[in-house]
């Protein structure tokens, strides 16, 4: 038998390296791809889904002769303007304010011009919404909401998925007992949406006992202090993430309390607990890390779910957020801003989806990049 | 067990308080504006209108002057609430007064609380039907007059008033609104009309059954059938606005289907509904009715074009169901006359009135029904002035005599639903009415419009000439403007009538030219040394002339400032204007000569101080700001930013304010003096770098370039915070109590005492007591009072006028004649009183017993 020469066995390894690069090359371009076509589908459905295949139009170019038409009315009013001084003018600012909406553009050039602004990130200028600070840039708007809607969601939901993920962990180790009762009592109260926490708190809070703020970020007028100011948004902070934390505690504890629960009768887990191993590195080693996959891809999900905002809770609290400047802009028919809102969510829902593919080659071994076949 | 228990105990704490937070205890209603009855009617004017003394800033006698300058409070702090916690921040004191309205809906829960409250007109409401025949052959029947007409019998506004609008709202038969001059005017004609139109289903029916059977419709099993298929009418229905169209659209269409059609109930979106109704083609037959609803937020004196804009298809609205409707001849040449004014006085035009009232019920391509309410709730110990049409923040008075009752000076918290909806500049900034709000308490102005009335009162003015040519119907009702008649108005040849905006002069007006109206105002000769800034310059006539010269600018091709926007406006404005010169600057004395004028001389005043329409500008901020846009960086207008893709101009923050900024350091570092070969004659350099000086000082302190002439001033705005703050501006010329006595609409409060029973053909006698606030009302302020005579049968026997006796007392004589008239039975005497002081009038009525 004449052994292999070590040539043969450095270029095979050569041969496998490039394989392997190949091979996630190959991968990365097709996922790539997809990814962008995937989003060229939505960005695009989405356009037209706001423009209503290009109905709005007509909705807005009645909506402007309605209101010129009162504009005009109180213009002349307590006057002896003609009719036809009357019709003139409120025909010239028809026509100026067709031509500032982009009226005076066939819909489907413009659903294109929009695409294509869309995905290379040139959000442009809103139609009728305007920045707080007077911009009408989308991208002010868009991130002159970012703090306050980050702010808000992260905090709850941050908050949200590390205190589930702690407590169901515990409760699972402890399956029956008292406290894993109360959660699963409890957790039919998710059924109601976080506005209708938000109501009650308000009532009893703000209303009653007057300890905390009806709504708002911030007191009014702000407080020149910054340390003032941080404790002002706080205090504000406390109800609407009072809301969605409360709202959301006790499924999403009951989630993944069941969750872990499977992971925690398997055989393996049996087996350590029988090696009398620590029930800590029974979580660590024997339960967590098969769920790390499952548990990153769900923070991830968490993490740009936050660009979204909470819209009706924004609302009720009157929360600066972006979910609010969204829910404002369909209301409008502002199809820049809700377009540049969606390529912005698309590009980050792209960007998480492409790179999980990795971290999940990372934190589980039985992963293969590429190797689906 | 133990920890079930717990746990059961704070389910029970958390719902009892909840509980208990829903039952608070709630005072008395306290209802500041009384809202006029709808009861019934009457004809003939009284005593000839009195004219009515301007507030001054001599001391009222009764009264002890406060030494307090500016407005009533130190401080207002705007902020933003959401419209559903009002009450409750209310009721909790954490907000003081809601200056956006509440609708009908929340009436009750306001009076429930206790709070105060004023009111503002709301949406008014109708029914507006298709008027054409439609291509497909299907049967319209709203094609024909007479079946429309029907329509105002087979609805029942005080039912509508009471269940969707909580009694809080008007019954509405005509276009005209019913709280606005016209309608008192008119008070006797309309309540005829509206005696004749009253709710009465059979008559309806009966009246469609005639036509519809003319038009060849039969009915079938009590359903109209045309070409052997039901008459079916599409009823658009808008489901969002403020709720109150959904249950008014399905009591109608259940009217509808009463008197014998099928209705189709289509709920739709503002959005949805009107490329039906406003865009689609009446002839295509896509709907029959719509729940439409207008608004009115001016209170409009005159409102002599309402028929053709409501009804002919001469309307200036170019809507196409306008364009379709085919009207009586004599209604639609009344109509367009009145538009046109083609009416030589106020009687003639009173008259031309009446008839198009009662012609525009027998058109009915919109059977109006309601016209509605807001409610602005506040605090007990907050005084607030409404404007009729406006509410509180629409006033330009509400910042003279916003105030803590019994109180002078403190810390008013002021909620609205919004602020900064657009950026703040005074050329073609923010519109919305909640910023509009704040920005009103900034400025001063040339006069001041009564809230109640919608005359104009001198502000800063002293007092005006106004001149119409002869056979022009304008009258007078106010001692402040002296109002003749000229059989010619000619224009100096040297008066300024136009700009040429590259030699940057204005152009003379030339020989031979004319006007129908000039009108010379007269400011006080303290007017420069007293009237300042807020960052503490002087008014000065540079800030005049700049107003003059910024009206033609900007619509001028040739300006470094040109926008298209303007064009719209302006072109109107030149086809009337004629010229304007400024006789003397010590004190400041100008003639306006135009084609243009209003029924009322109140009405014929121009603008000369530099309030623009969006708020007031001084001189160097409109020369900085016009640099911006001169170098293409900003822009007044959103039209003008949305071609260039920069920003719209603000003065109130945002990225404009470090730009604007830049400017003002080159207008400093260059002495700039703005359109130089004008401006330069009422300008030195000096001058303009000492006002730049201030404005950047001004700029230092209070990071913004908001600044004005008014009775407050914006201490801090916080854009993203949404929160503003006002704060009171000790350099105000006026004393806090000048507008003190607009507190709340003189509103007169009626009683009719006399015999219970009359004998038919005897002389009967009536007195009619007025007050207000438990004193008589001064003959001297009312317009009239008139009466209409009801017979047993609610028909009208008689119109005539009351005499006044003494003030607060008016006397009703029913000769032998007129007695002899009615039958035996329960009769009715109704009064309307129209002041002058407010154009409200009120009805009260009386019923007594004939017997032979």
């Amino acid at each position: 038998m004449t052994p292999e020469p070590k040539s043969g066995s450095l270029g095979e390894k050569k041969k496998a390296t490039n394989s392997t690069f190949l091979r996630v090359a190959r991968f990365m371009s097709f996922r790539v791809i997809m990814l962008f076509i995937t989003i060229v589908i939505g960005v695009y459905a989405t356009i037209m889904i706001a423009n209503m295949g290009g109905y709005v139009d007509d909705i807005m170019r009645n909506n402007i002769k309605e209101t010129v038409n009162l504009r005009v009315a109180a213009m002349t009013a307590n006057t002896q303007t003609s009719t036809e001084t009357r019709k003139q003018m409120a025909e010239e600012m028809i026509a100026l304010e067709e031509k500032r909406l982009g009226l005076d553009t066939p819909f489907m050039v413009r659903s294109f011009r929009y695409l294509s602004n869309a995905l290379q990130l040139n959000l442009g200028r809103a139609l009728h919404m305007v920045s707080d600070n007077g911009s009408r840039q989308v991208k002010n708007i868009i991130l002159e909401r970012l703090p306050a809607t980050l702010l808000l969601m992260g905090t709850s939901q941050l908050f949200l998925f590390f205190f589930s993920v702690f407590i169901a962990l515990a409760l699972s180790r402890s399956y029956g007992s008292f406290w894993d009762k109360l959660v699963i009592t409890l957790s039919p109260t998710s059924a109601a949406p976080p506005w209708f926490y938000g109501i009650f708190f308000i009532l009893i809070f703000a209303a009653v006992f007057k300890v905390l703020p009806f709504g708002g970020m911030v007191v009014s007028p702000p407080p020149d202090n910054t340390w003032d100011y941080i404790l002002s948004v706080l205090k504000h902070l406390i109800l609407p993430a009072g809301s969605l934390i409360i709202s959301s505690l006790f499924i999403s504890i009951y989630n993944w309390r069941t969750f872990f629960l499977i992971y925690s009768s398997e055989d393996y887990v049996d087996m350590a607990k029988a090696k009398g191993l620590p029930s800590r590195d029974i979580e660590r080693r024997y339960i967590l890390r098969p769920t790390l996959p499952t548990i990153i891809t769900n923070f991830a999900l968490l993490v740009i779910g936050l660009w979204t905002g909470a819209t009706i809770t924004e609302t009720v609290f009157l929360w600066p957020g972006l979910g609010r400047t969204l829910f404002r802009a369909i209301g409008f028919y502002d199809t820049p801003v809700i377009v540049g809102s969606t390529i912005i969510y698309a590009y980050l829902l792209a960007f998480t989806v492409f790179f999980l593919d990795f971290i999940y080659a990372l934190v589980d071994p039985r992963v293969k990049i590429g190797g689906g076949k | 067990m133990k920890k079930n228990k717990f746990m059961l105990f704070m389910g029970l704490v958390i719902v009892a308080s909840m509980v208990l937070a829903a039952c608070q205890p709630v005072a008395a209603p306290t209802e500041v504006v009384v809202e006029p009855t709808a009861e019934t009617p009457v004809e003939a004017p009284t005593a000839a209108p009195t004219e009515v003394v301007a507030p001054t800033v001599e001391p009222t006698p009764e009264v002890v002057r406060t030494t307090r300058k500016g407005g009533w409070l130190d401080e207002i702090v705007f902020s933003v609430v959401d419209s559903a916690s009002v009450i409750t921040q209310l009721q909790a004191g954490a907000i003081d007064i809601y200056a956006d309205s509440l609708s009908s809906k929340d009436l009750t829960a306001i009076k429930d609380s206790g709070l105060s409250y004023s009111t503002a007109s709301g949406l008014y409401y109708d029914m507006m039907f298709n008027p054409a025949v439609f291509s497909d052959g299907r049967l319209n029947p709203f094609n024909n007059r007479k079946i429309r007409e029907a329509m105002n019998w087979i609805v029942d506004r005080d039912y509508i008033n009471q269940e969707v609008f909580a009694g809080g709202g008007l019954a509405k038969f005509f276009a005209i609104t019913t709280q606005f001059p016209d309608y008192a005017d008119l008070a006797d004609v309309a309540r005829k009309l509206e005696s004749y139109y009253a709710y009465d289903l059979e008559k309806g029916r009966a009246a469609v059954a005639t036509e519809m059977e003319a038009m060849g419709a039969t009915l079938v099993d009590g359903k109209w059938n045309f070409n052997g298929a039901p008459v079916t009418l599409v009823f658009i229905i808008r489901s969002d606005s403020d709720g109150t169209r959904i249950p008014m659209g399905d009591y109608f269409a259940s009217q509808l289907e009463a008197i014998g059609f099928t209705v189709d109930r289509q709920y739709k979106t503002g959005g949805e509904a009107s490329p039906i109704w406003i865009g689609s083609e009446p002839t295509d037959g896509l709907w029959n009715v719509y729940t439409a609803a207008w608004s009115a937020t001016v209170l409009d004196r005159d409102q002599s074009n309402i028929f053709q804009e409501m009804y002919l298809d001469s309307s200036a609205q170019g809507i196409p169901l306008f364009l379709q409707n085919v009207s009586d001849p004599e209604f639609k040449d009344l109509g367009d006359k009145l538009a046109q004014a083609t009416f030589k006085t106020v009687e003639e035009r009173h008259d031309m009135m009446a008839r198009a009232l009662e012609l525009s019920l027998q058109d009915s391509l919109q059977v109006f029904l309601i016209d509605g309410k807001s409610y602005i709730p506040y605090q007990n110990n907050v005084i607030a002035t409404a404007d009729l049409a406006a509410g509180v923040q629409g006033a330009q008075i509400w910042p003279f005599t916003l105030r803590f009752k019994d109180e002078e000076g403190g810390t008013l918290n002021w909620a609205t639903q919004e602020l900064f909806g657009d950026p703040y500049n005074p050329i073609a900034g923010s519109n919305w009415a909640f910023d509009q709000g704040a920005i009103r308490a900034t400025q001063s102005g040339d006069y001041m419009y009564d809230p109640y009335t919608g005359l104009l009162w001198p502000l800063r003015l002293e007092s005006a000439d106004v001149v119409v040519q002869e056979g022009l119907p304008v009258g007078k009702t106010l001692d402040w403007v002296n109002l003749e008649f000229a059989p010619e108005i000619k224009v100096p040849a040297d008066a300024w009538a136009d700009w040429d905006a590259a030699t940057q002069t204005f152009i003379p007006a030339g020989e031979g030219v004319t006007a129908l109206r000039k009108t010379t105002v007269y400011y006080p000769a303290d007017l420069f040394e007293t009237v300042k800034w807020h960052n503490g310059s002087n008014l000065s006539m540079a800030d005049i002339v700049m107003g003059m010269i910024m009206t033609f600018d900007r619509a001028k091709e040739a300006s470094a400032v040109y926008d298209e926007q303007a064009v719209p406006g302006f072109e109107p404005f030149m086809e009337n204007f004629k010229g304007m010169q400024i006789v003397s600057t010590d004190p400041l004395t100008i003639d306006y000569y135009t084609n243009l004028y209003s029924l009322d001389a109140e009405l014929n005043i121009p603008i000369f101080f530099p309030t623009y329409t969006f708020g007031e500008g001084s001189w160097d901020m409109i020369a900085i700001s016009n640099l911006a846009e001169a170098g293409g960086e900003l822009a007044y207008s959103i039209d003008k930013a949305g071609t260039a893709e920069i920003e719209q101009t603000s003065w109130v923050g945002g990225p404009s304010l470090e730009i604007l900024a830049k400017y003002l350091d080159q207008a400093i570092a260059e002495s700039v003096i703005p359109y130089a070969p004008t401006l330069g004659q009422y300008l030195t350099a000096e001058e303009a770098v000492a006002r730049y000086d201030a404005t950047k000082a001004w700029y230092a302190e209070h990071g913004h370039f908001m600044i004005g002439t008014g009775p407050y001033f914006i201490d801090k705005a916080f854009l993203t915070e949404k929160s503003l703050t006002l704060k009171n501006f000790a350099d105000y010329p006026d004393l806090a109590d000048r507008w003190a006595s607009y507190g709340e609409p003189k509103l007169a409060t009626v009683e009719l005492d006399g015999p219970g029973q009359v004998k038919i053909g005897d002389e009967a006698t009536f007195d009619v007591y007025i007050t207000f606030k438990d004193m008589p009302y001064p003959t001297a302020e009312i317009k009239q009072v008139k009466f209409l005579l009801y017979n047993a049968k609610n028909e009208i026997v008689s119109v005539s006028e009351a005499v006044a006796v003494e003030d607060g007392l008016y006397s009703i004589v029913l000769d032998a004649a007129t007695t002899a008239l009615l039958e035996a039975g329960s009769n009715k005497l109704e009064v309307a009183v129209v002041p002058l002081t407010v154009s409200q009038p009120t009805f009260q009525a009386i019923e007594f017993v004939t017997a032979p």
